[in-house]
């Protein structure tokens, strides 16, 4: 053998495999190719997903407040179409879908093509019937039965759910995603959305037209959709269709009722309301543009959405620091309050022009005396009241569980040599501040969960809505979202005075909300009218609590340019306190957790990954700076 | 300085015509048509502009004076191994870090790594008087820095390449063929294992073979039972493997085991292929590709578009020019007349053969899911610059033969 004897080799084994391989492609193609052209052209094989039902929303008792119903949805296959112009008439007429539309849907696909996309969502079922003929002609068309999302009543909590958009797809698409899923828009189906989603599921279509297996796998290893966690929320359904229904017609503002000891919101009340049903299906250009439009904001939650002046209810924070600095005491009277107080060459005047004379911090809080708060002021820096402030989670966001809370806004020295030049008189802006106006925003949530800290001896709890998932995992929403607690800077003996100050407003002849009485449990809070550049008319605010033998809840209740919030928002407010002892037991009553929940292995609570530091999203905080009413 | 005398036109030819081929297969896998709607992405004209780069480049090399060119063999080899290393802490693209990303245009050194190494284990196989042992061990050393590397990313597909390229080079090296059999007989022994029959079918052919290559008693004792006794804990060992394990395995030989990833994925494309029939379904008009059944058919699956449109009579064709490509390369390891040289371009015709015949086997249903691209079909740039300028340096070796003594 000569020392090229190697090459044969080479040549024996490419003459192999080129025969090897023409064997197979002649076998494939010529000998088999009128099967695999049939499989080919009526698309048999292929991979479908199995959308995962989408976790429900219920109230602390397992009461739906958002639930899945079935729908039929339309949808293409871009990729089969033959005839255009026939489906762009066909879908133009039934679904209002034009030309135009349908060719952006079909370039948006064009390399996906065996992907559905959806036409039209939540068709009637008659249509559904009426049409199952038309569309033998239509191979590229099908109806798919589906859920859709169903809520129970009008809110700004729950958000709702959307199909993703192009932004959403791009950021999204290695999550799980297609073209056609639906994606939590706002409120809690968007900042829970990762637990509401579920895993969708995969199966491998094998079978031909007459519904025979065509055995191209060993096995059709479908991967079943993992459902959606339901999440159970502390909102307590009753509470909230009360607040709802006793809130004023045609009035604009917002209710929100916590629990005092854990925290969690009770009823959450923004007006006016919309109906998130109506994005459930294609909503109209018109539809939207009026909702967007309507002077009244519907679309806005004035909860977290909107900050306000929030007028006297701010002036426990201002006694606070005024205690907390020793500035003054339990007995300090301060200034003589004749209608108003002379500051240099400015007449600062008091709500109440015939004065209240000299009064401590006590009578203060009572009945509101604007003059002892802008004495008070006088002798605080802003520096520290701004830190107080912030301290006590005002001009904060609370970390309520939706997103895109707004923060509120308390302003610094450098703030205002900013905004009005380095000239300015800081003093007088100090003096509005301290009785809630001026530059001052809050949130109604941020009073109320401030609220709830006094009542709960000093211990501010972030306000949340999660109480925990059930399905497929039970997490605690304290481990889905650890709820903070928060020492407030005041000392057990000034929230003391403060709190005779809240209960005096209430219980005691002279005080600005003495109507406030709750039978079976004492009554604190704070009334307000804070002015503002909307209108002549004072925003109406009241935020009080009650405790029977421990601290219960807390109502905050806001009116826009509704007047006084001794006339309009504290009456609100009673009724709710008075609903709640009224039906203190059913409320209180064990919760009965529904069968299927309770089959649920509880265990997995203790063996679940830790993961809760980045199993949520960072909310979407909007980066311009909070602007003024 | 190209010797127009000595120039392998055919084999160029052949590249060229190849290379365009690939250019019209990657145009109609990029194009999507719908009703009148086509859309095509611009994949063409980029594997285009890889293709005027590329012929750049052979031209550089060709003016390259041998020497420095002979040179540079071992400082690319060990810069590419860096390469390599670094490679490895970049950010995973599908679970794997293969790239790098430049500018838009990704490098992949592990396909640089195929013809460095091939150029550094020629050389070090040619070295004088080396026993037949040492040649063996120098030539895994060689190969085993790149794949230890290559494994890690993971790229379990690539590093078979290296292994393949490395026994053409070992049999172009003159190393007896009962050394690569010896080599080989331990994972035959494994794959065998499956039943008692085809052990004792295997081993008793084993051991015919040796005989026959006249070894001495000792050496064929010795191995038969090494052997035997691989094939028989073979069972103990895949019984020991948690399923999970065994899954992965079976799947990889048997991919319809898994209908939603790499088996779903073969179906299609053996559907398309299929499909395509004796005469195909014509240019752009491919079902299974505009229906978008198989993600990304431009890089590994572009051989199913191939088939689905232009149907046996396409598919045979492009099956005889790489036919004759590679009996041209036959033809130069011939010609070439320095150990060396010869050598780096059996490992050439070993590792672009494989890739071929491995890739068109996966779209026909044959063999395994293993990530390997068409050579000069397949869109992807570096790809297409390495193959080239294998097929380059053959070109070279045959132009300068007249200057070697």
């Amino acid at each position: 053998m000569d020392r090229l004897n190697f090459i044969h080799y080479f040549r024996i084994l490419l003459g192999l495999l080129f025969v090897i391989l023409l064997i197979a492609l002649f076998y494939l193609q010529v000998m088999q190719g009128s099967y695999y052209k049939q499989i080919a052209e009526s698309n048999f094989v292929r991979l479908r997903r199995i959308i995962a039902t989408r976790g429900e929303i219920y109230d602390h008792k397992y009461r739906s407040i958002v639930e899945n119903v079935p729908s039929q949805n339309l949808y293409l296959i871009t990729g089969r179409i033959r005839n255009f112009k026939a489906l762009s008439d066909f879908l133009t007429a039934e679904f209002n879908v034009g030309g135009e539309e349908l060719h952006q849907i079909i370039e948006k696909t064009r390399f996906r093509s065996y992907e559905d996309v959806i036409i039209a969502e939540n068709v009637p079922y008659e249509t559904v019937l009426t049409l199952s003929e038309k569309l033998n002609y239509y191979p590229e068309l099908f109806f798919r039965s589906e859920t859709t999302r169903n809520y129970i009543f009008p809110n700004h909590f729950t958000g709702y759910v959307g199909r993703i958009n192009e932004d959403e797809y791009q950021k999204y698409k290695d999550e799980d995603y297609t073209i056609n899923s639906q994606i939590g828009k706002t409120g809690l189906e968007k900042f829970y959305e990762v637990l509401v989603k579920g895993r969708d599921g995969r199966e491998i279509v094998q079978v031909d037209s007459r519904g025979r297996n065509l055995n191209l796998f060993r096995n059709d290893s479908t991967i079943e959709p993992e459902n959606g966690l339901s999440l159970v929320l502390t909102l307590d359904n009753d509470i909230q269709t009360y607040a709802e229904s006793i809130f004023p017609t045609g009035m604009r503002g917002a209710i929100v009722v916590m629990d005092i000891k854990s925290g969690g919101v009770l009823a959450y009340v923004s007006k006016p309301s919309f109906d998130p049903n109506v994005f459930m299906s294609k909503i109209s250009a018109e539809d939207w543009q009026t909702m967007n439009d309507d002077v009244s904001k519907p679309m806005l939650d004035r909860v977290i959405h909107a900050a306000y002046p929030p007028g006297s209810v701010f002036k426990p924070v201002t006694a606070g620091l005024g205690l907390e600095k020793s500035v003054i005491n339990q007995y300090t009277l301060l200034a003589n309050c004749v209608g108003g107080l002379q500051i240099g060459n400015r007449f600062f005047k008091c709500w109440s022009s015939a004065g209240h004379g000299r009064s401590n911090v006590i009578d203060a809080i009572k009945v509101s005396c604007d003059v002892f708060f802008y004495d008070l002021s006088m002798k605080l820096k802003l520096e520290e009241y701004k830190q107080f402030v912030n301290q006590c989670m005002l001009g904060q966001r609370t970390g309520l569980d939706l997103p895109n809370e707004r923060m509120g806004f308390f302003p610094d020295t450098e703030w205002y040599h900013k905004t009005f030049g380095k000239r300015i008189s800081i003093l007088g802006h100090k003096v509005n501040l301290a009785i809630g106006q001026g530059e001052v925003l809050c949130t109604p949530v941020q009073i109320c969960a401030f609220y709830s800290a006094i009542a709960n001896n000093g211990v501010w709890i972030q306000p949340h809505f999660l109480d925990k998932t059930v399905g497929k995992n039970s997490f605690s929403g304290q481990f889905i979202n650890p709820v903070k607690h928060i020492k407030l800077p005041i000392n057990s003996q000034n929230l003391q005075i403060i709190q005779q100050g809240l209960f005096s407003v209430c219980n005691v002849p002279g005080g600005t909300a003495n109507s406030v009485r709750v039978k079976g449990a004492t009554t604190f809070g704070k009334t307000g009218s804070a002015e503002n550049v909307r209108g002549r008319t004072t925003h109406a605010w009241f935020s009080g609590y009650i405790v029977s033998d421990t601290p219960e809840i807390t109502v905050t209740v806001f009116l826009e340019n509704a007047g006084h919030g001794g006339g309009v928002a504290a009456p609100l407010a009673t009724k709710i306190m008075n609903y709640y002892m009224g039906n203190y037991q059913s409320i209180k009553a064990p919760v009965q957790v529904p069968l299927q929940f309770l089959e649920q292995d509880m265990s997995t609570l203790e063996q679940m990954p830790n993961q809760n530091a980045n199993i949520l999203p960072t909310a979407d905080i909007p980066a311009e700076a909070e602007s003024h009413d | 300085m190209i010797n127009k005398k000595k120039f392998d036109y055919t084999l160029a030819v052949l590249l060229i015509i190849i290379i365009i081929t690939g250019i019209i297969a990657i145009y109609t896998a990029s194009t999507s048509k719908i009703g009148e709607n086509i859309s095509v992405k611009d994949y063409w004209w980029r594997q285009l502009i890889f293709t005027f780069i590329l012929a750049g480049v052979l031209f550089l090399l060709f003016k390259l004076p041998m020497p420095i060119f002979d040179v540079l063999v071992v400082p690319l080899y060990i810069l590419n191994l860096i390469f390599l290393f670094l490679v490895l802490f970049t950010p995973a693209i599908n679970g794997a870090h293969r790239w790098f990303n430049i500018f838009g245009f990704s490098y992949q050194p592990s396909e640089s790594a195929k013809l460095l190494t091939i150029l550094l284990t020629a050389r070090i196989l040619s070295k004088e008087h080396l026993s037949e042992l040492r040649q063996l061990i120098y030539g895994f050393l060689c190969v085993l820095a790149p794949v230890m590397m290559i494994m890690i990313e993971p790229d379990f597909g690539t590093t078979l390449v290296f292994w393949i390229s490395l026994f053409a080079m070992f049999a172009a090296a003159g190393i007896p063929a009962f050394y690569l059999l010896l080599i080989v007989s331990p994972l035959i022994s494994i794959i065998a294992s499956f039943h008692w029959m085809f052990i004792v079918l295997w081993i008793f052919i084993f051991v015919l073979v040796l005989l026959w290559f006249r070894l001495s008693w000792v050496t064929v004792t010795v191995s038969t039972i090494l052997n035997i006794f691989l094939a028989i804990i073979m069972p103990v060992f895949w019984g020991g493997m948690k399923e999970y394990q065994q899954n992965r395995i079976l799947t990889f030989l048997d991919p319809t085991r898994d209908p939603l990833g790499a088996g779903y994925q073969i179906i299609q494309a053996k559907i398309a292929v299929g499909s395509g029939g004796t005469i195909g379904k014509g240019w752009l008009e491919g079902t299974q590709k505009n229906m978008n059944f198989l993600p990304e058919h431009h890089t590994d699956f572009i051989f199913s578009i191939v088939g689905e449109e232009f149907g046996f009579i396409g598919s045979a064709i492009l099956l005889i020019l790489f036919f004759l490509l590679f009996w041209r390369i036959t033809l130069a390891i011939r010609e070439i007349r320095v150990r060396e040289r010869k050598i780096v371009a059996s490992g050439i015709f070993g590792y672009l053969m494989f890739q071929t015949f491995i890739n068109i086997g996966m779209n026909i249903g044959l063999v395994p899911t293993t990530g390997i691209p068409l050579p000069f079909i397949s869109y992807g740039g570096s790809n297409l610059l390495i193959n080239g300028l294998a097929i380059g340096v053959i070109l070279k070796y045959l132009n300068e033969r007249g200057f070697i003594k």
